[in-house]
């Protein structure tokens, strides 16, 4: 392995896993509306997966910062 | 086992397939058998999908690791998995399920050409009899302990109770008894970690005590000289690659979300199973916690004894049977999907391809179940194998993540890149598989770091390979690869 890699800080990895969390939701925000919605029975907000993603994400993070 | 307990797992070993042998009445032909019938809502998907991947091994393996190595076990839950089923269901089960496949296979066969399509079924197919054989035997082992059968009578009662409704009542009856077995095993798991928290006096007390003498063990993180997890295998390793390739190539995983009702119910299914996903380090990591509080003496290996010594010191009549049922059901909730998709990989990818091509419905029904059986007897046989040759299911269980990487490359470029073209699929796939083969069996690298190497590897092949070759045609990819389905989402 890489000299410099291992001199790394052990909070080096933490930021690349909060900005993973980061980057999926944004990513799921990118998709269209329409495309979420696709066949579903109706158009409420529970049924916006985008949501649950963020809320998901959102524990991850702090779990992660937490540990 | 107090008479209590042995009841209720008695009771609970009996009712399961009774409930599953219900759904035989749906099961009129082999798009009911192997997708039940594209009816299934986001509900029973995803606690399917939690049924499928929390085996009984996974219980006793995360708790011995949570014991040995701390909090870094939690990875395989959480970074490990969770964005991973975002990008699986909002990128590739949609592809999946439009192009109305049964197996991952047949779409990649469609993306690039029956070569492909038939090595990885073949591979797939391999990996799952390796697999089903540990898992009998698990079951033969945990049942032989806790009711005093002899391990052949224990083998041949998990195989009964599982071939009942996984031969009659196909995927159906599979997803169904998985939401029973998904809820009991996480009602069991809650019991025991209440009541572990309850004896070490709760979690800030039970922190003290551990990081006394073990400071590294609420790390998420650890030193990249760390043996088993170092930081850049668990990011780039089982983040980036091992685990994109579990939750969007996996049969076992896909197979549900493809049976479901509606495109919205096969996003709704993988989504919603992240909440239950985040939890299981509750159910297994926090009892290797509470073990190690109340008995640091489990050194090395037999860190795997500590979720099995909990239970025996720490659990009251009924209670035991309960977290026992839990076992089993982690363990029957495995066995019964990968037979399942087994026998669809056999039936669809080699057996419908190749040998029989333009029989009716009712005949591939047929073979399907012959095939669940077929499988079933096969796992038995090689059950008892696991003990005599541990060496060889090591392997075999190994072998997963020798073409995990390969196959999540050409799966990613054929749904992403419409140059790619059938050599390319080809080459990327058998030269990554060829470079995994040679890391771990003559260079002895770890799996983690194999993993993202055979993925760069086969991603840099299948590019290469598909400059040098002449495109596919725009007709072929059509519905296939994200950019033209997305032209077509915008014209519309």
């Amino acid at each position: 392995m890489v000299e410099w890699l291992k001199e790394a800080p052990l909070y080096w990895p933490k930021i690349i896993a909060v900005l993973t969390f980061v980057g999926v939701t944004l990513w799921a925000w990118r998709r269209p509306k329409k495309f979420i919605f696709q066949d579903a029975p109706d158009q409420r907000l529970w049924r916006d997966l985008r949501i649950w993603i963020t809320l998901i994400m959102s524990v991850q993070i702090g779990l992660y910062l937490y540990f | 086992m107090h008479g209590i307990d042995l009841v209720i797992v008695v009771f609970y070993l009996i009712a399961l397939p009774a409930f599953g042998l219900y759904f035989k009445r749906y099961i009129k032909s082999d798009e009911d058998f192997f997708l039940a019938g594209r009816m299934l809502p986001w509900w029973v998907i995803s606690l399917s999908i939690i049924g499928t991947q929390i085996g009984a091994t996974d219980f006793v393996g995360a708790a011995g690791g949570a014991y040995r190595f701390g909090i870094v076990q939690a990875h395989f839950e959480w970074i490990g998995a969770l964005p991973a089923m975002v990008v699986s269901a909002l990128l590739f089960i949609p592809y999946y399920w439009r192009a109305g496949v049964y197996t991952v296979p047949e779409f990649l066969g469609r993306r690039y050409n029956l070569a492909v399509r038939i090595i990885l079924a073949a591979l797939w197919i391999l990996w799952f009899i390796f697999f089903l054989g540990v898992l009998f035997w698990t079951s033969g082992l945990m049942l032989s302990e806790y009711l005093g059968l002899p391990i052949w009578v224990a083998i041949i009662a998990t195989a009964t109770i599982v071939g009942v409704y996984t031969i009659t009542g196909g995927l159906a009856a599979i997803a169904m008894t998985d939401v029973v077995q998904t809820l009991v095993m996480f009602i069991g798991g809650i019991c025991l970690s209440a009541l572990g928290l309850w004896a070490v006096g709760g979690w800030e007390p039970m922190v003290a005590k551990i990081t006394a003498a073990h400071p590294l063990h609420f790390n998420l993180f650890l030193p990249i000289e760390h043996d088993t997890y170092p930081w850049t295998g668990i990011i780039l390793g089982l983040a980036f690659v091992m685990s994109p390739a579990w939750w969007c190539c996996n049969q076992a995983m896909i197979q549900r979300t493809l049976g479901a009702r509606s495109a919205w119910d096969a996003k709704a299914g993988m989504i919603f199973a992240m909440f239950p996903k985040m939890l299981i380090p509750l159910i297994t990591v926090l009892p290797g916690f509470i073990a190690l509080a109340l008995n640091p003496d489990l050194l090395g290996e037999n860190a795997d004894k500590s979720l099995p010594w909990l239970i025996k010191n720490l659990l009251p009549t009924g209670l035991a049977g309960l977290v026992f049922a839990a076992f089993m059901a982690a363990l029957i909730s495995s066995v019964d999907s990968i037979l399942n998709s087994t026998a669809t990989l056999l039936t669809r990818d080699i057996y419908q391809r190749l040998l029989v091509k333009n029989a009716s419905s009712e005949h591939y029904l047929k073979m399907g179940r012959i095939m669940t059986l077929v499988f079933i007897i096969l796992a038995v046989i090689l059950a008892p194998l696991t003990k005599l040759f541990p060496g060889i299911f090591v392997a075999g269980s190994t072998m997963l993540s020798l073409f995990q990487g390969p196959t999540f490359a050409i799966t990613l470029l054929g749904i992403y890149w419409k140059r790619a073209t059938r050599w390319g699929g080809l080459f990327g796939l058998l030269g990554g598989v060829a470079l995994a083969s040679f890391l771990f069996f003559i260079r002895h690298w770890k799996f983690l770091d194999i993993a993202w190497i055979s993925f760069l590897t086969a991603m840099l092949v299948n590019v290469v390979v598909s400059l040098l070759t002449r495109p596919e045609p725009l007709e072929k990819l059509e519905n296939l690869v994200y950019g033209l389905v997305m032209k077509k989402h915008e014209a519309s």
